[in-house]
């Protein structure tokens, strides 16, 4: 059988989230390729070491005659399939290599960019992401049917006895909170833990907030701190994670590095994040979400209200809640602006369940996801009632009108 | 000019003037011009397809009206996103007002070639002054009309023939039987070409061409029951005529033979062919062909006379065509046109064409690309001096999968885009 190949250009996060879709193209009996940024390959071939790892300097600068040899060699393999998984122009640029009836996904066709109509369904439902129903990774695995058991991707969470990791930021600042009240929600946390160590994670840019959150714990605490900060390999992240406790995180590779472990997570979600989109994969994770009416935002645009879906996280109703996690116990009711949710599956993929707080979404979340559900040819979709609305809305005229490859129909 | 440029040729969905704007595409290429066609004529069947309808002449308007609006923005689009230094539209182009403003306040500069009798075709009247040039293949008083509606940059741009497709054939004895005649003639049946034809039937006239229909005294010589005939067809037909007949159209059969002013494409496609031709006299036609090259004839008398000599004169016929093609070979070609124009609009339009912000395409790729860039640059018929944004222009049109080099060469250009950063 011919290999199939996927084409991940973008970050950490998004190499581990793809975990799904590889495992479903696994399960085909075909080889499977995987051709990423070449500062993550270490990373790969740790998460996916039955995978055949290619690299090209996506985010760094390319050196030409690598890059040719790399798209030499990829050119050679004959693949039946290319999944190009994101919307970018290196990745339009690099689905040129190969014949455009074998490319899913995106891709450029006589100089067109073209996507699949799974690719502009969902591009309609994160059009509202406040509705954005379906995690990324779960999107991505929807590009081969049948879907890898999603309960069976990452192991069920469980802590590991080795402390709290505290990854220190995520790639956009504004999802992240600042050292001050990372310091008071890492104290909340503390009776949770088997070990009383902390381990900040990230890279060596986070190495002057890992200082200021170390000055701002009480010095018994700070004398348990290990500042790994930019003093790992992914060898060494990996061996760290998958012997913690839990790991405290915005939206960030770490928390998916954690949840591919099986490391319970507990992750504060706000501004731009949206644990409905790219929240952590697996059973046993626990979401902070801040819901504001403005929630999930731009990251890139401007914050108009004066970041108060940060504000919810200071206080003290939040700080009861996030150190009384185990074994169920619960003090009360969040801050209004915070949601506390735990992660679970159905029959389309992982969920958020809210255990705390409002969730007027939910509803909604539902109604969308027994459309996809009904759209991917999952049974359990058609418990949900039909919905002409949903069906308007993200089903373009041209995707019922025009003979399209309908991706999700394939068997390979 | 001698930079290249990069220009977006829009053509007809249909007509005379879409083979025209087909040579003037390649004529453009092979000067080394970046050359991307709007191909107007993919859009014709689904416009025909509305005709079959059978709804109300109001709606049936309307949808025509919106379709058309439709492929103007689909100009539009590709305009935005090829970001050309011109547009060349063909005569019939799908262009709107609407879309000509838009492209003017883009700083998108249009040219149309208006390849026909502005007497007939009076819709120049409400579209020539959205162009920023308008060209045209008759002087006065088309000329100072233009300029009386506001357009300040009218040009005299007479017709021409494509020598790499209009050339000398050496046919086979089945094609010379199938296309040749000792009197032909391939056009559509205007009213005069109708009444003067009858005159001609001692003379074994064959016809070729469409809009025949009804003329039971010529139907006997129509050929293929007067299906349109193709331009491949064409040249094999003028080559296989011993006496091509060429009388400009008139829509009116007061006069058979009009003595009107611009000279129609088939008098420089027959010369290029090599071609021998009976052509009306028309006043622009003297500064094009001289006496000597083009046999000519004013009334109906002069024309029978001249077939009868030159059927029984065949090296004189060839020394016509001979000195005929030289000409047309030196001064008539559509690369010349092209030159012409683009001349005339570097000396019309203030800071045109834009200086170029990018380098060259070989001395922005890397050393290793260097060698395989010029070939394909060849191959992608762009000079060596062609810029990045061109080669990765043509490099993204073509169809099917890419060689790895090729694909490296587009995977550079984005890299550059995202973090804007020139590769040694």
């Amino acid at each position: 059988m011919k290999p199939v190949l996927v084409t991940q250009l973008a970050r950490f996060g998004d190499l581990v989230q793809t975990k799904r879709l590889l495992l479903g193209l696994r399960a085909t009996g075909r080889a499977v390729y995987l051709l990423v940024d070449a500062s993550l390959e270490r990373l790969a071939r740790l998460l996916y070491p039955w995978l055949d790892v290619h690299v090209i300097n996506a985010h760094s600068p390319p050196d030409p005659l690598a890059l040719r040899r790399a798209l030499e060699d990829l050119s050679g393999k004959g693949f039946h399939r290319v999944y190009n998984l994101n919307f970018s122009g290196l990745n339009m640029a690099t689905s040129t290599l190969f014949d455009p009836d074998i490319v899913r996904g995106y891709k450029l066709d006589q100089g067109q960019p073209v996507r699949d109509p799974w690719t502009g369904m969902a591009l309609r439902w994160t059009g509202n992401r406040r509705l954005g129903a379906l995690n990324l990774e779960d999107f991505w695995a929807g590009f081969v049917w049948p879907m890898a058991p999603g309960p069976e991707v990452n192991p069920d969470a469980v802590p590991k006895g080795g402390g709290l990791g505290v990854a220190m930021a995520g790639r956009h600042a504004r999802r992240s909170l600042p050292p001050d009240m990372l310091a008071s929600v890492v104290q909340a946390m503390l009776p949770m833990l088997d070990t009383p160590k902390i381990y900040l994670l990230g890279t060596a840019a986070e190495r002057s907030a890992a200082r200021e959150l170390t000055v701002r714990l009480p010095p018994r605490v700070a004398d348990t701190v290990v500042d790994l900060t930019g003093r790992t390999g992914w060898q060494e992240l990996a061996d760290t994670v998958a012997g913690l406790d839990r790991v405290l995180t915005p939206d960030t590779g770490v928390m998916h590095l954690a949840a591919h472990l099986g490391v319970p997570v507990t992750a504060t979600f706000l501004s731009s994040a949206w644990c409905h989109e790219t929240g952590p994969y697996g059973r046993g994770h626990t979401v902070w979400q801040a819901v504001h009416e403005c929630a999930p935002c731009l990251e890139s645009a401007p914050c108009p209200c004066g970041q108060a879906c940060l504000e919810p996280f200071r206080r003290r109703e939040f700080l009861r809640l996030v150190g009384g996690l185990e074994g169920g116990r619960f003090a009360g009711d969040p801050p209004p602006g915070l949601t506390g949710y735990h992660t679970d599956f159905d029959a389309l993929g992982v969920t958020c369940k809210a255990f705390t707080g409002q969730d007027p979404g939910r509803g909604e979340r539902l109604r969308v996801r027994g459309f996809i559900a009904r759209h991917l040819g999952i049974e359990a979709g058609h418990a949900v009632p039909v919905a002409p609305d949903l069906a308007e809305t993200l089903l373009a005229d041209p995707d019922f009108m025009l003979h399209k490859h309908q991706t999700l129909l394939e068997i390979l | 000019m001698n930079r290249s440029l990069r220009v977006l040729v829009v053509l007809p969905l249909y007509g005379g003037s879409l083979p025209i704007g087909r040579y003037c595409r390649n004529a453009l290429a092979s000067l080394g011009h970046a050359v991307e066609t709007f191909e107007a004529p993919d859009f014709y069947g689904a416009f025909s397809a509305l005709k079959g309808l059978r709804v109300t002449a109001e709606r049936l308007d309307y949808l025509e009206q919106a379709f058309l609006q439709v492929v103007a923005q689909g100009v539009l689009a590709k305009a935005e996103t090829f970001q050309p230094d011109l547009i060349l539209a063909m005569a019939q182009a799908p262009l709107t007002r609407q879309v000509l403003k838009r492209l003017r306040q883009a700083g998108i500069p249009s040219v149309m070639w208006f390849v026909e009798d502005f007497r007939l075709f009076t819709y120049w009247e409400s579209f020539a002054q959205y162009y920023d040039a308008f060209a045209v293949i008759q002087k006065e008083p088309l000329l100072s009309r233009l300029e009386g509606i506001g357009q300040k940059n009218a040009l005299y741009l007479p017709l021409a023939a494509d020598p790499d497709f209009h050339k000398p054939l050496t046919l086979t004895s089945v094609e010379k039987r199938q296309y040749g005649a000792d009197l032909a003639f391939l056009g559509a049946g205007y009213p005069n070409r109708r009444v003067a034809f009858r005159e001609l039937m001692e003379f074994g006239l064959k016809i070729w061409g469409s809009d025949w229909e009804g003329d039971e005294a010529l139907s006997s010589r129509v050929q293929r029951g007067g299906e349109r005939i193709s331009p491949t067809d064409a040249v094999k037909i003028f080559n296989a005529t011993a006496v091509n007949l060429n009388l400009h159209s008139s829509v009116t059969a007061r006069e058979l033979v009009s003595g009107g002013d611009f000279v129609n494409p088939r008098t420089f496609e027959l010369a290029m062919c090599g071609a021998f031709q009976l052509v009306d006299e028309r006043t622009l036609l003297p500064e094009l062909f001289a006496p000597g090259e083009l046999a000519t004839f004013t009334d109906m008398a002069g024309l029978k006379e001249s077939i009868r000599h030159f059927l029984a004169a065949p090296e004189e016929r060839r020394a016509f065509a001979e000195r005929a093609r030289e000409r047309a070979l030196k001064e008539h070609t559509y690369q010349a046109r092209m030159r012409a124009l683009l001349s005339f609009l570097e000396d019309r339009l203030e800071g045109w064409p834009k200086p170029r912000q990018e380098g060259g395409a070989i001395e922005t790729l890397p050393e290793a690309y260097r060698s395989e860039a010029r070939e394909l640059l060849a191959t992608l018929g762009l000079t060596e001096s062609a810029p990045f944004k061109d080669l990765v222009w043509a490099l993204r049109a073509k169809a099917g999968k890419l060689t790895p080099v090729e694909t490296a060469i587009l995977f550079l250009d984005e890299w550059q885009k995202q973090y804007g950063t020139k590769q040694d």
